[in-house]
């Protein structure tokens, strides 16, 4: 008998999901969420010990290994039995019985095109009718094992790239890379460490064999695309910012050492533009649909460089902005990637403090992520606590509780959580924060302006990314990161890296279009446009 | 208040309205240029500085009053030097070869010119034989060289080595930018290593004051 339909509510809003079988048939519920890629928390080894696992019944029956049978609506620990086949049942999944995700990556992404069912990589059904969409990201890698005969992605699995701890960003990794021995010590750490792992979870979790993988398509920002095949990157890390190859590249999984899949497996690797606005923005723009726009859009994905592409009149304009690693936590007191124990959302109540947080779950409160930094630059301004210029209104500050002010060494700072010095945000977090969010906000107005549009002339903003996922996208606007736009405008469309990556795999065609892009694309060196370092510095403060 | 305590705190506030009104008004009152820097320019940006070093404003407020202050002194520039008014002191400062982030320099440049030192921007992506040549041009007491890239660091001892060879000993370098370190700056054998423009200055004037006692270029 088939195995059970189930359908699950997500935490947060998200979209109710159908539970994927998988190819082997689950021995618990647990299992199937297991296989389906969203892993309960089964710390307790699903002995049924804890309830780590605990699952919301809103319809449907679950009969336990004790043969006894529960009905809607009731808690039920998922390891300790299954929806019968053949039935229907409707859960919850809470957020605390989500495992750790660790890290928090973003696998899923919004699909702006349609796409032809003719895959890029020879297929022969029943033998060899699997493919590989891979984003290679600085931080983190996701690997998505696709049917080729359906273009369903059977399997996902992500990790953090295992680089990370060689070289935290892309310039120390170019600097690195720059010495032979450590170029090679980065691929071996990509090929070896990272993908080759992921690849033989995604197929063994969804019980395909090696053999059945008939290629590949890897997304990636232009260092990774380098590092992966093992050549110099040394030339991007200075002016004129050269890359050694930007085009349409096609490998065999041997030539990469990818021992894990057949040597003769074609691996092709996506064209970029330039050595800062990659392969990875390419899939980007191939996967929102951002080509086929009726009117001006822009693609931006926010990180240590924040990158910005405007779709106007035929012609894509590109730049790197230099953001700096604020918005991924890095420089600030208590700043932290999206991983388990983050607060990713700061809620200002009616009267401001207490504010409500929401963590990523797995973890007690281990910082803040980028998305609550931003929830919170546009509350504490509206609520007043805030003045423009990113400082204390000492007014307000003063008299807020005791528990959620602090002063030390770092100034003042004002504690979200009472009990967690995890929460803490002081003015010089502020500063950090303006300098990051002036330098994506000037860098799409200053793009722009070269093209002689306005926000309002807009007609989509696609934001791209893990920052995305999280971000509040009024506040987002409201505290200058964003200015002059309207959430009605914006549309945050996850990993589009990937997404393009999986749409190349699936249809042939794509891949020619994403190369006649970079033919295309104009190349804005903000540093060198008049009126930068004004509308910088204008879009300093807080509006 | 009188214009120039006015234009003071319009720089200081970073309003760069309001400074350039004061500054025009200042030239309008015939207060000569050179007065006009001594006596409002330079103590709002000796301000900013020990503000900045107390932890009072950070560099979001620091860039926005550098900008007020460069308002004002394009108004004062052509008249100072249509005076004849020179600083005491020189500095050349540029980003090195590679790199083309020049924020921070700017800031830096505005910092120093606020401490009254004639500053000569070479810009971004500056060659090492660029600098050797603006050193024997303009003789100053000072070279700032700027990365923001860890990969333009090599750049920073290249240019540093360049400047030695070319047999200007007395010139005192200076260095930063976000991935510097004193460290480095030991390592490559500049003379001083500043962390942020607010520091940049007192180790400008530290150095300046230790070469003119040293030997005057």
């Amino acid at each position: 008998m088939k195995e059970a339909e189930i359908i699950v509510r997500w935490p947060d809003g998200a979209p109710e999901r159908r539970l994927p079988a998988g190819r082997v048939r689950s021995d618990s519920l647990a299992t199937r969420f297991m296989q389906a890629g969203r892993p309960l928390n089964t710390r307790c080894g699903q002995r049924g010990n804890c309830a780590g696992c605990t699952v919301e019944l809103l319809a449907g029956t679950f009969q336990q290994r004790d043969g006894a049978v529960i009905s809607a609506r009731a808690e039920i620990k998922a390891c300790q039995g299954n929806v019968p086949p053949g039935t229907q049942a409707l859960l919850a999944a809470p957020a605390r019985s989500l495992a750790v995700h660790r890290p928090q990556v973003v696998t899923t992404f919004k699909l702006g095109v349609t796409a032809a069912q003719q895959p890029l990589v020879p297929v022969t059904p029943g033998v060899c009718d699997h493919g590989l969409a891979i984003d290679v990201g600085t931080t983190t890698v996701v690997v998505a094992l696709v049917d080729l005969l359906t273009g369903r992605i059977v399997r996902e699995e992500s990790a953090f790239n295992r680089q990370i701890e060689l070289g935290d960003d892309v310039l120390t990794r170019i600097q690195l890379a720059g010495l032979a021995q450590q170029r090679e010590a980065l691929r071996h750490s990509i090929v070896d460490e990272t993908l080759t792992p992921l690849i033989w979870q995604a197929c063994a979790f969804a019980g395909i064999p090696f053999e059945r993988i008939a290629g590949a398509v890897v997304a990636g920002n232009t260092t990774m695309l380098h590092l992966l095949t093992g050549t110099d990157p040394t030339a991007m890390g200075v002016a004129p910012f050269r890359a050694s190859f930007i085009h349409h590249r096609v490998m065999t999984a041997g030539e990469l050492q990818l021992g894990v899949l057949p040597a003769g497996a074609p691996v092709h690797l996506l064209p970029g533009i330039s050595a800062y606005v990659g392969a990875d923005l390419v899939a980007g723009c191939a996967c929102t649909g951002l080509l086929n726009a009726t009117g001006p859009s822009l693609l931006v994905d926010i990180g240590t460089n924040g990158e910005i592409l405007l779709w106007h009149g035929g012609r894509l304009l590109v730049t790197a902005t230099a953001a700096g690693p604020a918005f991924e936590g890095g420089r600030l007191s208590r700043g932290t990637r999206a991983v388990a124990g983050a607060v990713a959302h700061v809620e200002f109540g009616r009267h401001g403090f207490p504010p409500r947080l929401r963590t990523i779950p797995g973890s007690n409160i281990v910082g803040l992520c980028g998305s609550a930094y931003v929830d919170f630059l546009a509350q504490a301004r509206s609520s007043g606590l805030l003045a423009a210029s990113g400082r204390w209104d000492l007014a307000i500050w003063r008299v807020l509780p005791a528990a959620h002010r602090c002063e030390g060494a770092d100034g003042r700072g004002v504690r979200l959580a009472p009990a967690s010095d995890a929460t803490i945000i002081t003015e010089r977090d502020v500063a950090e924060l303006l300098q990051a969010k002036a330098a994506i906000a000037a860098g799409i107005q200053t793009l722009l302006r070269r093209a002689g549009l306005t926000p309002p002339d807009v007609q989509r903003l696609y934001l791209a990314g893990g920052f995305g996922l999280h971000l509040d996208v009024s506040h987002a606007i409201a505290c200058g990161l964003l200015p002059g736009f309207t959430a009605a405008q914006i549309e945050v469309v996850g990993n589009t890296s990937l997404g393009g990556a999986w749409l190349a795999l699936v249809d042939r065609s794509v891949v020619a279009e994403m190369a006649n892009l970079g033919a295309t694309a104009a190349i804005v060196e903000l540093n060198r446009e008049p009126g930068f370092e004004d509308t910088f510095i204008d879009r300093m403060m807080l509006p | 208040m009188t214009t120039l305590e006015q234009l003071s705190e319009a720089i200081s506030l970073g309003k760069n309205k309001d400074a350039r009104l004061f500054a025009q008004r200042a030239i309008d009152e015939n207060i000569p240029p050179a007065q006009i820097v001594d006596h409002a320019l330079v103590p709002a940006m000796a301000l900013v500085g020990e503000r900045f070093k107390r932890n009072e404003i950070f560099v979001p407020e620091m860039l926005i009053a550098a900008r007020a202050m460069k308002e004002a002194m394009t108004l004062l520039e052509p008249r100072l030097i249509a005076a004849g008014v020179t600083p005491k002191f020189t500095a050349i400062i540029g980003t090195v070869q590679g790199d083309l982030h020049d924020i921070g320099k700017n800031l830096v440049a505005t910092m120093w010119k606020g401490a009254n030192f004639r500053v000569v921007d070479l810009g971004a992506n500056v060659s090492p034989a660029k600098f050797v040549a603006a050193v024997q041009e303009h003789r100053p007491h000072l070279v700032g060289l700027s990365a923001l890239l860890t990969t333009t660091m090599p750049a920073m001892i290249d240019t540093v080595r360049a400047i030695r060879a070319s047999g200007a000993s007395a010139v005192k370098i200076v260095i930063g930018g976000a991935p510097i370190t004193q460290q480095f700056c030991e390592e490559i054998g500049a003379d001083g290593y500043a962390p942020d423009a607010g520091s940049a200055v007192d180790k400008a004037s530290e150095l300046v004051a230790a070469g003119a006692i040293d030997s005057p270029p």
